[in-house]
């Protein structure tokens, strides 16, 4: 499939296969005849592909809360492109977003009600 | 039935965004000043706010996505990202000034001071967006800000000078006493509250909880059409009553109270009670939008889940920035800072910050990408290209005149 990295894939919505968002596609992950093996996705990869000063902040805010390493999904979990990215399998069956899992477990699933 | 209900969405949009502190603040204060010589600014930004949230429904109808989240993809990251910090600061500046409203209404029902209230305000303010539903509130504060119509009915009471009022509003420009600077100073308010950035965050993101589909653009075009005409007659409402009463005797609005004075001297204690409940609802309503609107705009920068339909463990990210957001806007007030004062230096700074807003929406709604055949036709762009030289000009002068006229002398 034909597409422009720069024009159709990048800083587009991810959604899992039943609309549930993923994510953008921050980054992607080329392989050595520039394919596009695998989307990034986090602050992380944001803030190093935006670079600069601000860029550093959004990465090293990002890495203090939690996420490690950009999120990685596989291209072959990609259905379709359009308005945005949809993937063809689930959002539980992908690596959970490190700030969403650390937000939910020190602060959301303590206030009552969160879970309704 | 489901067809009127969905109107109700544009309602509260239309009452609850449209009416809201700031028109609240910026009608009452160009009516004392100046009668109704800035009318014919608020039909312009009637018309304004119409020809976008349009642009927004249709772009969020056709592509079932909200306008903020494609505005990273054709901005590209960099530029999206000065967007997303203007508009969030905004979007949370005017959640202050909200949030000062309602606790400035609760004060003159109780007398007990509004910096009380502003906890509990932004308490029940949080409650509502964490656990009720939200139909269920669009309806209860739709239907509420509908009390403002007695403002508008009021005016009949007050025994008009319907030639002096005539006058004013065939005669555009300051009246003896004023100068230029303060007529635009306040002009700019005006445009300002109409066409509050928030205002299409929040429809176009209601429209995608909602899951429009290009079947629901009726259904759009209609909240679009009625509601905000509607909300721009009881912004209306607040002008005519200054201008019949404080505008003859000389005297400025400086306070809510004063705001709401002239529907009780028309009917009475009964005309206040409205007027309050209506006030009260209004600001609270906008109160909710730019609080979601807070967390929508940061939500859909990075991608993450969002929505008040989503139970909070779905959506961590996006309520913890709905619940930082109101924390701000809670400090900003508990400085003391005159919610009425903040209010004004809110739509001056929305007045700059409205280019951010309105031409990523006039570029996503020319793209065939996202819209096919359903891009702008010619009445939109040209409408959307005047708005813009006009949106671009106020942005321009905001600060200018602001300095000039010491935020409007």
């Amino acid at each position: 499939m034909a597409l422009l990295i720069g024009f159709d894939l990048l800083d587009r919505q991810i959604l899992d296969r039943d609309g549930f968002p993923v994510g953008k596609v921050d980054d992607v992950e080329l392989d050595d005849e520039l394919r596009v093996v695998a989307l990034l996705t986090g602050q992380r990869a944001f803030g190093r592909r935006i670079g600069g000063v601000l860029g550093r902040w959004i990465g090293a805010a990002a890495a203090r809360l939690a996420e490690k390493e950009p999120r990685r999904i596989p291209y072959d979990a990609v259905d379709h492109v359009d308005a945005a990215v949809h993937l063809s399998v689930r959002a539980e069956l992908l690596p959970p977003p490190a700030l969403e899992a650390w937000l939910d477990q020190h602060l959301i699933r303590r206030i009552p009600g969160a879970g309704e | 039935m489901k067809k009127f209900l969905g109107i109700t969405l544009g309602i509260l949009t239309a009452v609850g965004g449209f009416v809201d502190i700031g028109d609240i603040v910026s009608g009452s204060q160009s009516g004392a000043r100046f009668g109704i010589a800035h009318v014919w600014v608020i039909v312009v930004g009637v018309v304004g706010i119409c020809v976008y949230a349009e642009m927004a429904g249709r772009v969020t109808a056709i592509s079932g996505r909200p306008v903020f989240d494609l505005v990273r993809e054709r901005l590209g990251p960099r530029v999206a990202l000065v967007n997303l910090l203007g508009s969030y600061a905004i979007t949370v500046f005017t959640l202050g000034a909200e949030l000062g409203g309602v606790a400035l209404a609760l004060q003159l029902l109780s007398s007990a001071p509004y910096l009380t209230w502003v906890p509990l305000v932004a308490l029940l303010l949080w409650l509502a967006l964490w656990r009720v539903r939200f139909e269920t509130l669009e309806r209860i504060f739709g239907l509420a800000g509908l009390a403002l119509v007695v403002l508008v009915v009021g005016v009949f009471w007050l025994g008009p000078d319907v030639g002096a009022l005539r006058h004013q509003a065939l005669h555009p420009g300051p009246v003896p006493g004023e100068t230029w600077a303060t007529y635009w100073f306040f002009a700019i308010a005006l445009f300002a509250s109409a066409m509050t950035p928030y205002e299409v965050f929040f429809f176009s993101s209601g429209g995608v909880e909602e899951k429009w589909t290009p079947r629901d653009l009726v259904v759009a075009r209609a909240n679009v059409f009625l509601g905000f005409p509607l909300g721009g007659l009881l912004a209306f409402g607040f002008m005519v009553n200054a201008a019949v009463v404080y505008h003859p005797i000389g005297m400025r609005v400086d306070t809510l109270g004063q705001a709401v004075l002239p529907a009780g001297m028309a009917l009475g204690e009964l005309g206040i009670a409205l007027i309050i409940l209506g006030v009260f609802a209004a600001t609270f309503g906008a109160a909710m939008e730019t609080g979601l609107s807070a967390g929508y705009t940061v939500a859909q920068f990075f991608g993450w889940s969002w929505g008040k339909l989503r139970r909070p463990r779905s959506a961590a990210r996006f309520h913890t920035t709905v619940l930082v957001s109101l924390l701000i806007g809670v400090a900003a007030l508990l400085t003391t800072i005159d919610p009425i004062q903040l209010t004004e230096y809110m739509l001056i700074f929305s007045a700059v910050a409205l280019p951010l807003t309105y031409i990523p929406i006039l570029v996503v709604a020319n793209d065939r990408h996202y819209l096919g055949d359903r891009v702008n036709g010619r009445l939109a762009n040209l409408m959307g290209v005047i708005y813009l030289v006009i949106v671009v000009a106020a942005a321009v002068a905001a600060i200018p005149l602001m300095v000039f006229t010491r935020v409007g002398g």
